[in-house]
C-alpha cells in the first residue's frame, strides 16, 4: 500500500478514482431521480439538491478523471520510456496520497456553490465551514496535480532512454507530457484564486467582493483561465488511450505519428487563448467576445487531426470489435458531436440562448461522458488483463457498452433540446411545461440505462478480477500483434537496426 | 505511413479550417448587429437579488417581479445586482445578461408580440435559484 | 466526393442569404427595429446545417469504416503487418 513503484501507485490512483466515478455517478441519479417530474420526489428541498450537483461535478472532475489519467500514466509512462520507474517514485506516492484527505474533505463539507464556487456567492453567501472545506480540498488536489505532472515532465524529458528520440515515443506518452505541461502552466492560478476566494471569506481581503473595491469578474477570468485548458487536460490523456487502441485492434500502426503530436501540441499552446468563452453573459466588450470566439476556434483544427488520424488507422485495417474497440469508436462519434456543439456555441450571439441552461449541461457530459469517460473506460478493458493477468468477461463487456452508448445519447442530446427551450442548469425545481417535463422524463430514463450498465462494469470488474479467466499474457485478444511487447524490451531499437 | 501527413489529410484541415472562419464571420456579423442600440431606447433598471427581480422605468414607477412594456417599442435594460451575480433571462426573446454586483450591464431588445413570457435567473445564486422567476407583461400600445 | 458537392451548395446557399439580408439591415425607427429573436435563432439555425451536414458525413464514415473493416467482414483482408506480427 505505501510502495512508492509506479505500478502500485499506478494501481491505487485506479481503484481510488474507479471508486469516485461509482460514488459521483451515483449522485447524479439522485439528480435525475429528482428531475424526474415537477414537484418533489426524492431529496427533500433545493439546498441539498445543490450541494448534491456540486459534489457530483468536484467529484467526476478532480477525483475520477484527473486521478484516472494519473493512474495509467504512473503504470505506463516508465514502460513507455524505457526507464525503471518515475524519476520521483516517493512524489508520485505523495501525490497519491494527497487524494484520499482531499476528497474526504469535500465529501464531508458537501459544500452547494457549484463546482466553479463563483463569488460573491461563495464569498457572502455560501454556507460554511463546507465551502471552506472545499477550498481546502481543492487546494490539497491542485497541488497533487502540479506534484504529479512535474514528474511526468522529468521521466519523459530527462529520464526517457538516450536511444529512444523523442519522435518516436508512443503517443500516449506523449498526451501525458502536453497534458503535465499544460497542467504546471494553468493550476497555479487556480491556486490563487483559491486563495483569495479564502481569505475573501474569512474578510480579510476584498479582491471578489464590490463592497470593499472587488470584482466578481476577475474570480471568472482566474477560474477560466485554468479551467479551460484544464478540460485538455482531462481529454487528451483520453484520446492518448485512443492511440493505444485503434492501431492494435486495427492491425496497423496508427496512420501519421508526426500528425498526433503536432495536434497534442497545437491543442496545449492554443487551448489557452479562449477561456472567456465562458464569460460572454458577463458584460464583456464586443472586441473581447471576438477575440475569444477566435482563440476557441482555433483549437478546433487540432481536435480534427486527431479524429482523422483515428479514422485514417482504422481505414485499410482487419478490425477485432472487442470490448476497448468498441468503447474507443463510440467516444470518437461522441467526441465529434461534442466538438460541433461547442463551435456553436463559440458563436457569441448564440450565448444568449444557450447560456447556463440544459445545452451547456448537454455539451459538456458529452465531453466528459461520451469521450473522456468512454476512452477512459475502453482503456480500463484494455489494461484489464495486464494489470490482474485474468480476462473481464468480454459479453458483459459488450452489453456494457451498448446500455452506456444509447443513455448516453438519450441522456445528452436531449439536454441540448431542454436548453433550447430554456430550461436553466443547476434548478432543484422547474414549472410544469410540457416539453421540459417530456424531455426530463426521457432524461431521467437514460440516465438509469446508463446506471444499469455501469452496475454490471462494477461487477464485471470485481468478479472478473477474483475468477476471471488467466489471459495469455503475450495476446490476450487474440489480435496477432504483441501485447505491450515493444513495452517490454530492455531497448527501442529491433534487430534490423530500426525502432519498435 | 507513419510519421508525415499526406495531402487527403490537408484538404481535410482545409475546409475544417473554411468552415470555421465561416462560423467565426457569422457570429461577429450577427452580434455587431444585435448590439447596436436604438437612440430612442427607453431605459429599464433591472435589480436582481436574493430571489426576486425589481424593475424601475423611466417615469420612476417601479415594478417587483412583473414588468409590464410596450408592444413595438425599444426598450434597453440596465442590470445589475446588489448582493449575489444573478443573471437576467427573458428566454423567448433571447434577452440573457448577467446581474453583476459592483458593475451595470446593458442590453436592448424590443417586443413584437402581446403577450406573457416568463422572467428567470440564470446563474445559481444560492437557494431560491430554481424559483426566481418573474413575468414579462407586453401590452399593445395605449393599453 | 458528393458530399463535398453537397456541402459546397448548402455553404453557398448559407453565405449568400445573410449577404443579402445586411444590404436590406433594419432601420432604427418604432416599427422596424430588428428583432433579436428572429436574428439569434436564424444564426442558429444555419450552424446548425452546417454542424449537421458535418456530423452526417463524419458518423456516415464512421459506420462505413467499421462495415468495412470488421474481421468479419467477407471482404477482409489481413493487412500488410500482419505476416511480421509487429505494428
Amino acid at each position: 500500500m505505501f510502495s512508492t513503484h509506479h505500478t502500485d501507485v499506478g494501481l491505487l490512483y485506479l481503484i481510488t478514482s474507479l471508486a469516485f466515478m461509482f460514488m459521483g455517478g451515483a449522485l447524479a441519479l439522485i439528480l435525475r431521480l429528482e428531475l424526474f417530474a415537477p414537484g418533489t420526489q426524492v431529496i427533500a428541498d433545493s439546498m441539498t439538491y445543490n450541494r448534491i450537483f456540486t459534489v457530483h461535478g468536484t467529484t467526476l472532475i478532480f477525483l475520477f478523471i484527473l486521478p484516472s489519467a494519473s493512474a495509467f500514466g504512473n503504470y505506463l509512462v516508465p514502460i513507455m520510456v524505457r526507464y525503471k520507474d518515475m524519476a520521483y517514485p516517493k512524489l508520485n506516492a505523495i501525490a497519491f496520497w494527497m487524494i484520499p484527505p482531499a476528497g474526504a474533505l469535500i465529501w464531508l463539507g458537501f459544500a452547494d456553490f457549484t463546482w466553479y464556487a463563483y463569488p460573491t456567492y461563495s464569498v457572502i453567501s455560501a454556507p460554511g465551514p463546507a465551502a471552506d472545506m472545499w477550498i481546502f480540498g481543492l487546494k490539497i488536489l491542485g497541488v497533487s496535480s502540479i506534484l504529479g505532472s512535474i514528474n511526468f515532465i522529468v521521466t519523459i524529458m530527462k529520464c526517457k532512454h538516450p536511444d529512444l528520440p523523442l519522435s518516436k515515443m508512443p503517443l500516449l506518452a506523449w498526451a501525458y507530457l502536453t497534458s503535465s505541461l499544460i497542467t504546471v502552466v494553468a493550476v497555479p492560478t487556480f491556486a490563487a484564486a483559491l486563495l483569495m476566494l479564502l481569505t475573501d471569506r474569512l474578510g480579510a481581503s476584498g479582491f471578489f467582493n464590490p463592497l470593499m473595491g472587488g470584482d466578481p469578474i476577475a474570480y471568472q477570468h482566474l477560474f477560466w483561465f485554468t479551467f479551460h485548458p484544464e478540460v485538455y487536460i482531462l481529454v487528451i490523456p483520453a484520446i492518448g488511450f485512443m492511440y493505444e487502441i485503434f492501431p492494435r485492434f486495427s492491425r496497423k500502426p496508427i496512420f501519421s505519428h508526426g500528425s498526433g503530436v503536432t495536434a497534442f501540441v497545437l491543442l496545449a499552446l492554443v487551448g489557452f487563448a479562449s477561456w472567456a468563452h465562458h464569460m460572454y453573459a458577463t458584460g464583456m466588450s464586443f472586441t473581447e467576445k471576438t477575440v475569444f470566439m477566435v482563440g476557441t476556434l482555433a483549437a478546433v483544427p487540432a481536435s480534427a487531426m486527431h479524429t482523422f488520424n483515428f479514422l485514417a488507422t482504422m481505414w485499410g485495417g482487419r478490425i477485432k470489435f472487442s470490448t476497448p474497440i468498441m468503447w474507443a469508436v463510440g467516444g470518437i462519434a461522441l467526441f465529434f458531436s461534442a466538438g460541433a456543439g461547442g463551435v456553436v456555441n463559440s458563436a457569441m450571439p448564440l450565448d444568449f440562448i444557450t447560456h447556463d441552461s440544459y445545452w451547456v449541461v448537454g455539451h459538456f457530459h458529452l465531453f466528459v461522458m461520451g469521450t473522456i469517460l468512454f476512452g477512459t473506460v475502453a482503456f480500463v478493458y484494455y489494461m484489464f488483463p495486464y494489470i490482474t493477468g485474468r480476462m473481464y468477461n468480454e459479453m458483459w463487456g459488450k452489453v456494457h457498452f451498448i446500455l452506456s452508448f444509447v443513455g448516453t445519447v438519450m441522456v445528452f442530446f436531449t439536454q441540448h433540446i431542454l436548453g433550447l427551450f430554456g430550461m436553466p442548469r443547476r434548478i432543484y425545481d422547474y414549472p410544469p411545461f410540457p416539453e421540459w417535463v417530456q424531455m426530463n422524463i426521457i432524461i431521467s430514463i437514460g440516465a438509469f440505462i446508463i446506471g444499469i450498465s455501469m452496475a454490471i462494469f462494477l461487477a464485471n470488474l470485481i468478479y472478473s478480477s477474483a475468477k476471471g479467466k488467466p489471459a495469455d499474457m503475450d495476446d490476450p485478444f487474440g489480435l496477432g500483434g504483441k501485447y505491450y511487447f515493444p513495452y517490454q524490451a530492455k531497448t527501442p531499437h529491433t534487430e534490423d537496426g530500426g525502432y519498435h | 505511413m507513419s510519421g508525415h501527413s499526406s495531402w487527403p489529410e490537408w484538404v481535410y484541415i482545409g475546409v475544417v479550417v473554411a468552415l470555421l472562419c465561416y462560423v467565426g464571420a457569422e457570429a461577429w456579423n450577427i452580434e455587431r448587429i444585435i448590439e447596436h442600440v436604438p437612440a430612442d431606447a427607453e431605459i429599464i433598471k433591472v435589480t436582481g437579488q436574493q430571489w426576486l427581480w425589481t424593475f424601475e422605468h423611466e417615469d420612476g414607477t417601479k415594478e417587483i417581479g412583473e414588468l409590464h412594456l410596450e408592444k413595438g417599442k425599444a426598450y434597453k435594460f440596465e442590470i445589475t445586482s446588489i448582493d449575489v451575480i444573478h443573471s437576467f433571462n427573458i428566454h423567448d426573446y433571447v434577452v440573457l445578461l448577467d446581474a453583476v454586483p459592483g458593475r451595470v450591464n446593458t442590453v436592448w431588445f424590443s417586443p413584437t408580440d402581446a403577450g406573457e413570457y416568463e422572467i428567470q435567473c440564470r446563474e445559481y445564486c444560492g437557494l431560491i435559484h430554481y424559483n426566481m422567476r418573474g413575468t414579462l407583461i407586453v401590452e399593445d400600445k395605449g393599453a | 466526393m458528393k458530399a463535398i458537392i453537397g456541402l459546397g451548395i448548402v455553404l453557398g446557399l448559407l453565405l449568400i442569404l445573410p449577404s443579402i439580408q445586411y444590404v436590406l439591415a433594419a432601420g432604427d425607427e418604432p416599427g422596424e427595429y430588428l428583432d433579436r429573436r428572429v436574428e439569434i435563432w436564424g444564426l442558429f439555425y444555419r450552424l446548425m446545417i452546417v454542424a449537421f451536414t458535418i456530423g452526417t458525413v463524419v458518423s456516415g464514415t464512421i459506420v462505413w469504416l467499421v462495415l468495412r473493416f470488421r474481421e468479419s467482414n467477407p471482404k477482409a483482408k489481413p493487412t500488410e503487418y500482419e505476416g511480421s506480427g509487429e505494428w
